[in-house]
């Protein structure tokens, strides 16, 4: 009796064996390197269908349980939370996979604005970085970028930055001098370029001079520049006005070359006037 | 007679008396197909020798038109068409006549004068023309004496042209996210102001373009009620330059037909900006600039074309200001005929009658267009 | 009315089938050249259909006038089009169904002439008809689809209706109804006027003629009028439905649009050759003889009065009795259908005139007649080349490619210096319009309110039509309107001041296209008119329908021989096989 009841708990225990060695298992790493080549382990025996579900990618093999799964370099790119799904006939088996982003930049996104801006601007030039690996992954652990502001003058702000979740942020000033700015970002040997460019301010000492000739009246400014003694772009508008007796007249000229000139016609007493936008010139009073 | 033949005689005497009353007193839209309010007369009186012009005119029937006048001798019939239509393409070369007005000055038994106001129907709108006209009486009937004006011409010279000019090459749509593009150019609200008009509510106000480059620049703006709802959302249109060169300021002008300011809490405006090309010619001086009191109140002046080109057409827009330098309204007006080169034309622009007296002060500014400037 | 059958050939009666080879030799042709392309509404007309084709139960049509009800607008003729055309494609339907237009308007002159004159004049009215200039004026320089097709139906249900009224015949009364609510589906206008210029003198006949033969009592008479009336009355406000409804919650309030039909002919003669000579070429010599004639004949002076009537309104604003008669219609109305219908009263009597010559001058007569009624029509088609409606040939074919591409139809658009060719245009794009040729579809305030029709042809219609287009520049943002292309730089200074700027050229630079910064895409508009989902069904079921049963009975239920003689088809030996063969 004891006999057949150790044969039959035998039977029973080789025949659970034999299903437990049939229903297989896997073994997956937490995290893997996007782009590196990977296993995957399997027990058991039979055959599976192997499933690595991300929200970019899906790859799919068929398994001999008990062999290793071989995942080549290059099989998964995109960084992120992936799924490995081990399905048999009558069983599904999950595990997670975390696909990190490659720690090296392979490419940098750099945002900075404005692209233009005048002079001497306090914080006006705002740059963002993005560290991506090779793959395009977000670099998300923290990584040091470094941004250069360098004019034609030879001036240089520089300044490193931590990024944050994959981002670096920076403000800088604009400088005296107008010109093409280059403004770079840095990481990891990688870096990226931006043309910012430096217009002149609001004309400063807005200054005329009127000559007679005949009936008309020569008005020219002088040289027209900003505060910081930067040339006024050609086109900027000057305003002229002539006030006289009961009348005015008023000419939009831009300038070329850096001067306005315009020949209006010649009031005696007549006063004139200076503008560039919202700011005034001398005034010149006709004999 | 047969029943049947004077049923037959009644049919066609009524068709016919029907037609001579169509024809002799025609319908109103029998009138505006024929040409106008009125068909032509007799020219037994000074006021039909003008009114018949103007029909004729109207009618763009050039010879009979020429050929009513009592100058003939002194021009062609080219340069009577000229004269009216314009020597170089403008706004009134591509216009019609949409009506007239006559109004009799003073007459003696051989001439008159007579106010001929002719409203030109353009793209633009209506636009108004003016003229004083001697009619004098030639035997039994009365004959315009055409004041024409001098065709302007211009002495032989050179006028030397630096070409200032921004052209624009924006991103392609295949570049990446994050290539660098030209930001738009700086433009800003430096003064706003609504008023109640009888037509409804008006917004007035300036721009300024901060930036050191062209702006192709347009203005909307949104009444909202206390409750935020939207009364409604209107922009300048034409009531504004929309071509403003680095540091220029353009007025604008927002209407909302019906809307009443007392139902009005808050103003949204939204300035919009773009980068243009453009050319810094021409540049056109404003000469004579003077404010008329009312009665009659009017900005005028007299533009003067400073390049070499002929501009077309000229939208001449003027700032009004009080005594304190706070804007009162926007007037505006365009100009029918072309600028020529250093040859003044002038302007006259209507200011509302009850606005004229707080007006101290103006700024006017002038758009220009020429035929054929495209991209 | 004789019935016997002369021996001599010019004086018996052409058999209708003759009549009908005549008016396929002489318009088979022109249709196959597609000549009613170039005319004023053919366009408009296919552009309508194209929608069926797409939308058979959906009459709201987004591509012009930022979205417009086609249920104002009967939709038979379309829709009839809309079907055959994937056998046909979208030209040749239409000119399938104009040819078919054509063909029974032969039929129909023939039928309505027998009620007023013998066979033999009811022919040659007949043959008349292919030649009549108001007929080829319409088809081929106005584009009138639907005017051309209802009134061909609505003369072959008057013999109906006369049998109906004087015999109290229930076949003719079935059949007659039948055909008055399809020519309605296809043009309400000619019902309503039809009733007065057609109708009334028929019943007036039935009332002379009820003490001839059967006698049937006035009050009869009247019964049966009043029946047939309110039958058809009931049938058309069910069958077209959608269109009164639309009609009753937008009424046509918009400024009325100028239209050179309502000139003074004789003080603008350019309009009275368009719209007085050309329609009705030969026909004015016959005028003599129509008033003289038909005053004598007491039995036509119904039909008299009916001409007269249809006549004077056809004169336009030459006369004050349109705008009298008509009132605030007169302005919205176009005169040139009056002139058409004048010309199909008047044919009774021009084949009667035309029996009588011939009978007196034999071939000098027909070869006479054959040379005025050849140079009327003739003068007719040309005047499509002669004063064509849109002078300029070129495709529109690139401007809905560039539309078509690159997201440009998320915007809408319209057209300036494009003519007629706008319903083209809409036809094959996907963008939507502002603009659109349909007048009374219009529902955006800033076209209704100015007298302007289309935008594209604004300046020619003054201070009005100029107003209309700055009022929609002005709203460019509000319907997300940012394309305008420019065939006629008149409009440029307008453009430019607006704040519009020129960013492509197309055709050899002929077409520049303007572009507004910062309009947002286009949104649906106009959406509390949009027919709901039952009207939709209804306008794709009923008129469509009644056309179909309309021939299913007129197939299916033969014309008894006393019933030929009773719907006014006075048998004689030669022409029974025809009148049989058309009945059935």
């Amino acid at each position: 009796m004891k006999l057949a009841l150790i044969f039959v708990i035998g039977v029973g225990m080789f025949v659970a064996m034999q299903r437990a060695a049939a229903q297989g298992s896997m073994t997956v790493q937490t995290s893997v390197q996007a782009g590196s080549a990977f296993s995957i382990q399997t027990s058991g025996s039979g055959e599976a269908t192997l499933y690595v579900i991300g929200l970019g990618q899906v790859l799919k093999r068929s398994v001999q349980l008990g062999n290793p799964v071989y995942f080549e370099a290059g099989s998964l790119c995109d960084a992120g939370h992936y799924l490995v799904v081990l399905e048999q006939s009558s069983t599904v088996e999950t595990k997670p996979l975390d696909v990190m982003a490659v720690s090296a930049p392979g490419r940098l996104s750099f945002l900075a604005k404005p692209s233009r801006l005048p002079v001497s601007v306090h914080e006006g030039i705002t740059g963002a970085a993005y560290v991506f690996d090779s793959y395009g992954n977000l670099i998300v652990s923290p990584m040091s970028v470094s941004f250069q502001l360098s004019n034609s003058a030879g001036s240089v702000q520089k300044s490193d930055v931590t990024t944050h979740a994959g981002a670096a942020w920076i403000e800088m000033d604009s400088t005296g001098h107008q010109g093409i700015d280059q403004f770079v970002a840095q990481a990891g040997g990688i870096s990226s370029t931006r043309v910012i460019r430096q217009v002149p301010g609001d004309p400063c000492a807005l200054k005329m001079s009127a000559q007679q000739t005949g009936p008309k009246l020569e008005l020219k400014t002088e040289p027209v520049v900003d505060c910081s003694g930067n040339p006024a772009l050609d086109g900027t508008i000057v305003t002229f006005t002539e006030t006289y007796d009961g009348g005015q007249s008023t000419a939009d000229v831009p300038l070329k070359h850096g001067i306005a000139e315009v020949a209006m016609p010649a009031h005696h007493g007549a006063t004139i006037t200076v503008a560039s936008g919202v700011v005034l010139g001398n005034q010149i009073r006709e004999q | 007679m047969k029943r049947g033949a004077l049923l037959a005689f009644v049919l066609i005497a009524a068709t016919v008396a029907f037609i001579v009353i169509g024809t002799v007193w025609p319908i109103s839209t029998a009138v505006a197909f024929a040409g106008g309010e009125r068909l032509l007369e007799s020219s037994s009186t000074p006021e039909a020798a003008a009114r018949n012009l103007g029909q004729e005119i109207r009618l763009k029937d050039w010879g009979k038109a020429y050929s009513s006048l009592a100058n003939r001798s002194k021009f062609t019939e080219q340069e009577f068409v000229e004269d009216v239509t314009g020597y170089y393409p403008s706004l009134r070369t591509y216009s019609s006549l949409d009506h007239f007005e006559i109004r009799p000055l003073h007459a003696s038994d051989s001439d008159a004068d007579v106010e001929f106001t002719l409203d030109w129907s353009t793209v633009v709108g209506t636009l108004p023309d003016t003229r004083t006209v001697h009619v004098v009486r030639n035997g039994d009937h009365w004959e315009v004496d055409w004041p024409m004006q001098k065709k302007p011409v211009l002495p032989p010279q050179v006028i030397p042209v630096e070409y200032l000019r921004w052209d624009v090459i924006n991103r392609g749509p295949g570049d990446d996210w994050g290539v660098q593009d030209v930001d738009g150019p700086n433009v800003r609200i430096v003064d706003m102001h609504p008023v109640q008009r009888a037509e409804g509510v008006v917004v007035l106000g300036e721009l300024l373009n901060e930036d050191v480059l062209p702006a192709y620049v347009s203005v909307t703006a949104t009444l909202h009620r206390k409750d935020q709802s939207a009364i409604g959302t209107e922009s300048a249109f034409d009531r504004i330059s929309h071509l403003l060169l680095p540091k220029q300021v353009t007025p604008f002008l927002i209407q909302f037909p019906n809307a009443s300011l007392s139902e009005v809490s808050s103003i949204r405006m939204e300035p919009f900006s773009t980068l243009v090309s453009a050319s810094a010619d021409p540049v056109i001086e404003i000469d004579n600039e003077q404010l008329n009191p009312a009665p009659d109140a009017a900005l005028t002046g007299q533009l003067i074309n400073q390049s070499g080109q002929v501009v077309n057409v000229a939208h001449v827009l003027g700032t009004l200001y009080d005594k304190s330098g706070n804007l009162v309204w926007v007037v505006d007006q365009y100009v029918d005929r072309a600028l020529l080169p250093q040859t003044p034309v002038s302007f006259k622009i209507p200011i509302p009658e009850d606005l004229a007296k707080k007006v101290s002060s103006q700024r006017t500014v002038v758009a220009t267009y020429s035929f054929g400037g495209f991209l | 009315m004789d019935n016997t059958e002369p021996i001599d050939p010019l004086q018996r009666p052409i058999p209708v089938i003759l009549c009908l080879m005549v008016a396929a030799v002489v318009h088979v042709p022109l249709l196959l050249m597609k000549l009613p392309l170039k005319s004023f509404d053919t366009n408009f007309h296919i552009f309508f259909a194209s929608h069926y084709f797409h939308h058979w139960f959906d009459p709201w049509n987004t591509k012009c006038f930022a979205g417009f009800s086609q249920a104002t607008y009967p939709p038979l003729s379309h829709q009839w089009v809309a079907a055959i055309s994937p056998i046909f494609g979208f030209d040749y339907a239409y000119m399938v169904v104009q040819l078919a237009s054509i063909l029974l308007l032969v039929v129909g002159v023939y039928r309505f002439s027998l009620l007023w004159t013998n066979a033999r004049a009811a022919s040659l009215a007949a043959v008349a008809s292919v030649f009549v200039g108001a007929e080829s004026f319409l088809v081929y320089h106005a584009g009138q689809l639907a005017t051309t097709s209802a009134a061909p139906i609505y003369l072959n249900a008057l013999p109906f209706l006369y049998a109906w009224l004087r015999y109290g015949n229930g076949r003719a009364f079935v059949k007659g109804s039948l055909l008055f609510i399809t020519a309605a589906a296809v043009h309400h206008a000619t019902l309503i006027f039809g009733s007065v210029l057609f109708a009334a003198p028929v019943l007036a006949l039935a009332f002379l003629d009820r003490t001839d033969g059967r006698r049937a009592a006035t009050g009869k008479v009247l019964a049966r009028a009043v029946a047939i009336g309110l039958l058809v009355g009931v049938a058309v406000a069910i069958v077209l439905l959608p269109y009164w409804i639309a009609l009753i919650h937008y009424p046509i309030t918009q400024t009325p649009i100028p239209h050179e039909s309502r000139a003074n002919y004789i003080l603008s003669p350019e309009y009275g050759l368009t719209y007085f000579i050309v329609p009705w070429g030969a026909l004015i010599l016959a005028l003599p003889f129509i008033f003289l004639h038909g005053s004598e004949n007491v039995k036509l002076r119904p039909l008299l009065f009916g001409f007269w009537v249809a006549f004077l309104l056809g004169l336009g604003g030459t006369t004050p009795v349109g705008s009298i008669l008509l009132g605030r219609a007169f302005k919205v109305l176009t005169m040139e259908r009056f002139s058409y219908w004048a010309t199909l009263l008047a044919l009774p009597f021009v084949g009667i005139l035309a029996a009588k010559l011939i009978r007196r001058f034999r071939l000098a007569a027909v070869a006479g007649l054959m040379v005025l009624a050849t140079l009327t029509c003739a003068l007719a088609v040309a005047w499509s080349s002669i004063e064509p409606p849109d002078p300029d040939n070129y495709s529109v074919d690139p401007v809905a490619s560039w539309l078509n591409r690159d997201g440009h139809d998320q915007y809408r658009y319209f057209t300036l210096g494009f003519g007629n060719k706008i319903s083209r245009l809409a036809m094959m794009t996907d963008a939507s319009s502002v603009d659109g040729e349909w007048n009374s579809g219009r529902l955006l305030p800033e076209l209704m309110q100015y007298s302007g029709a289309a935008l594209t042809s604004s300046k020619y219609f003054g201070t009005g039509g100029l107003d209309a287009l700055r009022a929609i520049l002005k709203h460019a943002d509000r319907y997300g309107l940012k394309w305008v292309f420019v065939r006629d730089h008149y409009y440029d200074a307008l453009l430019s001041y607006a704040g519009w700027r020129p960013v492509d050229y197309l055709e050899d630079k002929t077409i520049v296209i303007w572009s507004k910064d910062g309009v947002p895409p286009a949104q649906p508009v106009n959406a509390p008119q949009r027919p709901p989902h039952w009207q939709g069904l209804m306008w794709g079921t009923l008129p469509f329908g009644s056309s179909i049963l309309a021939i299913l009975v007129l197939l299916l239920i033969p014309e008894r021989r006393r019933q030929h003689a009773e719907a006014g088809l006075h048998v004689t030996p030669d022409q029974g096989v025809a009148a049989r063969s058309l009945a059935s």
